[in-house]
């Protein structure tokens, strides 16, 4: 009946198998109400957290906007103006001299200062660049110049005809950057400890429920191990990724800075760093959950795994809303285990410069293969053992025996 | 036929301060039942999880027709563990063709011989139904239907018989001729020596870690030396067989209803016997008669199977007592 079958796939070899393994885990897990829920509850919580502030502070903050010299109805015209094509509320106040508007700038009274016919005063100008009223109203600024100056309109048209926006202070890092470096280590925490406790939990399963044995009579531990941590993270993967389209999506449609002020850097760094910090990590909670005989005592055996995660995560909050970190977390940002997390919190905080996060993520991808090693060793020595849980050191000592 | 067998050849294990085999050898041809005898503790598991690389060996070395077993021909075995387990929230439909496809059939002639040994074993309409809402009997058949449903070379099978009812066993031995006379070579273990002799047509019968005997079930039932069963009307203590010379036959026991057990050296002495009993009154019951599976362990061990088992699990808590001390 199934000779031919059988018989044409068995030289298919491992990796036939270990795809197989992750196939029935994205397949059982997909299904469940559980991950569904969860995914939809995620999606919701990021796109909220995105929307409101920029929905609420759209409809509440009109923007003050002063006006230094010319004429003061043409000005307050543009301004008005600005305002009606950004969709923002805009309040001209005249200032009577550049001094003044500037303290009222740096104090928060005003968010920007037109200077008649030369150019637009912010606090600080974002690093990627202005938008909304304020870009509106260089724009305007500028046409209102150059109408104003009608024999010289050939040269303004050669230079544009935006007013020039300058900054009253050096730009550093904006909060929308360091916000949307919180969003990423947010994320790497979820996902690393949500599944991998799910990577734990199921193989806690397998050997609690001896299936494990029947596994491993026709496939080896370490494709078993291979094919599980592969199948959750595929679907780890999927899930982090709709959170970034939804995070994306309702960030432009509400039109929120955390948007425009993200940097691609900070986005790209985080995509390595989650993809690294679960690679270290799958492997090191599947030796933890091969230790237990019952399924019940998994969460004991994965605490000491998490603890660097949980030190790392709880101080990027420090380093997110104070200026700069501190000696200490930069050497988190380099040790392979907490890396995945302080290494993005310090490059979007600005601290570090690019060419430390690669070394940073290359440091972490060595220290990957040497726990893969190590972990693949204490999964195949436990794994059938029965009886009382297996202390990580006794794991450890045995597995360098075998 | 005879070339496709199972041979295990020396094998060794040892878990510290216990030997759970020791230097075990045997084969087994294929075609037929094979049972796989001994007391709990003699080291039938260990001897199982060895053929699928589950357990280690010391030493010794398991060859499956001719060349040592390896990972593309364990993907022709068929095995059911002593622990059962599956899945426990997977339907049972899913669960079979997943090992069907991790033994390396493709996905319609899995979802077929899934389909095939659900309904052959049973379990029509629960396809569908979760293993963990099976009841334990149909987990049992359940199990039995992932160590079929790649139609293995070889079938190895720990314990098939422990926790099935009477009707579940003549199932069970029903599937296991079925497949032993499709050419399977067919290796179960069981404790309950009695049990299986009627099941199986060969056997090798362990005893810490160690082959005692091992052939054909009638071979060694007859013995080599012939047994006689008989009975004198109204001689509840077999007083007749006092007359027995030792050159005729020894008894062995008497039963509570007076039949003698008499061991005989060879045929003509039953003549003897008879004319013997016949002197004593009207024999009621004069036949030859085969030795129990467990008989010929306590003939070839000195020790009944009880005996043997009640020692493995006291050396097992004095094991367990130096562990936890240490």
């Amino acid at each position: 009946m199934n000779s031919l079958g059988v018989g044409s796939v068995r030289s298919r070899g491992s990796l036939q198998a270990t795809w197989l393994i992750a196939r029935r885990e994205i397949a059982v897990r997909a299904r469940t109400r559980v991950f569904i829920i969860t995914t939809v509850i995620l999606m919701i919580a990021v796109a909220l957290a995105v929307a409101l502030p920029a929905i609420l502070s759209g409809k509440s903050k009109p923007e003050h906007i002063g006006i230094v010299g010319g004429d003061t109805t043409t000005m307050s015209g543009i301004v008005a103006e600005a305002g009606r094509l950004s969709g923002t509320q805009t309040i001209a106040v005249p200032e009577p001299s550049l001094a003044t508007a500037e303290a009222a700038l740096r104090n928060g009274d005003l968010s920007a200062v037109l200077v008649a016919n030369t150019k637009i005063v912010v606090k600080q100008v974002p690093l990627a660049g202005v938008t909304g009223a304020t870009a509106t109203l260089a724009q305007l600024a500028g046409l209102s110049k150059l109408i104003q100056t009608v024999p010289g309109a050939a040269a303004a048209v050669a230079h544009g005809v935006t007013l020039p926006v300058t900054g009253l202070e050096t730009p550093a890092k904006s909060l929308s950057s360091r916000l949307t470096g919180l969003f990423t280590v947010i994320v790497v925490w979820i996902l690393i400890s949500v599944y991998g406790s799910q990577i734990a939990l199921g193989i806690g399963e397998e050997k609690s429920s001896r299936v494990v044995e029947v596994l491993l009579s026709s496939v080896r531990p370490v494709q078993l191990l291979v094919g599980k941590v592969l199948g959750i993270g595929l679907l780890a993967l999927a899930q982090a990724a709709a959170m970034v389209v939804v995070f994306v999506i309702a960030g432009f449609a509400a039109g929120s800075d955390l948007v425009h002020g993200a940097t691609l850097g900070v986005v790209i760094a985080g995509g390595v760093f989650i993809v690294l910090g679960y690679a270290f990590y799958c492997t090191a909670f599947a030796a933890a959950g091969s230790l237990v005989s019952r399924q019940s005592d998994v969460n004991s055996t994965i605490m000491p795994v998490q603890l660097p995660l949980i030190i790392a995560y709880a101080l990027s909050y420090t380093v997110i809303y104070a200026n700069g970190a501190n000696t200490f977390y930069h050497v988190l940002g380099f040790l392979p285990p907490t890396a995945p997390i302080a290494m993005p919190v310090l490059y979007a905080a600005g601290d570090v410069p690019v060419w430390q996060v690669v070394v940073a993520a290359l440091l972490c991808a060595a220290g990957t293969v040497w726990m893969a090693r190590i972990a693949v060793r204490i999964y195949a020595n436990s794994i059938l053992k029965t009886g009382p849980r297996i202390s990580f050191r006794q794991a450890i000592r045995e597995s360098r025996a075998a | 036929m005879t070339s496709q067998e199972l041979e295990l050849d020396g094998l060794r294990r040892r878990y510290g301060s216990v030997t759970a085999l020791d230097g075990l050898t045997f084969r087994v041809p294929a075609g037929q039942v094979f049972g796989f005898l001994g007391p709990n503790g003699a080291g039938k598991t260990t001897t199982m999880r060895a053929v699928f690389g589950v357990a280690a060996l010391d030493a010794g070395e398991i060859r499956w027709r001719g060349r040592p077993v390896d990972e593309a021909a364990r993907r022709t075995f068929g095995y059911m563990p002593e622990e059962r387990g599956l899945y426990p929230t997977m339907d049972l439909f899913d669960q079979v063709e997943y090992f069907a496809r991790l033994h390396g059939m493709d996905g319609p002639a899995a979802a077929k011989a899934a389909w095939h040994w659900i309904d052959r074993l049973g379990l029509s309409g629960r396809g569908r139904t979760r293993i963990d809402a099976l009841s334990h009997g149909n987990q049992q058949r359940a199990q039995l239907a992932v160590a079929l449903v790649h139609n293995p070379e070889l079938l190895v099978l720990d314990e098939p018989f422990s926790g099935l009812d009477p009707g579940g066993i003549d199932d069970m031995s029903a599937i296991l001729a079925e497949r032993a006379a499709a050419g399977v070579t067919v290796l179960f273990s069981s404790h309950q020596l009695d049990l299986v002799e009627d099941i199986c047509e060969a056997v090798a019968i362990i005893h810490h870690g160690r082959l005692v005997v091992s052939g054909t079930v009638a071979d060694l039932r007859r013995g080599d030396r012939p047994r006689l069963a008989v009975r004198v009307a109204g001689d509840r203590a077999a007083a007749w067989s006092a007359g027995l010379g030792s050159s005729a036959g020894t008894v062995q026991s008497v039963r509570a209803d007076g039949t003698a057990e008499i061991s005989i050296t060879s045929t003509p002495d039953s003549q003897a016997v008879l004319d013997l009993a016949r002197t004593a009154g009207s024999v009621e019951h004069f036949a030859y008669e085969d030795l129990s599976l467990s008989e010929v362990f306590r003939q070839a061990t000195g020790a009944s199977v009880g005996q043997a088992e009640a020692e493995h699990a006291a050396a097992r808590g004095a094991a367990v007592t130096t562990g936890a001390r240490r």
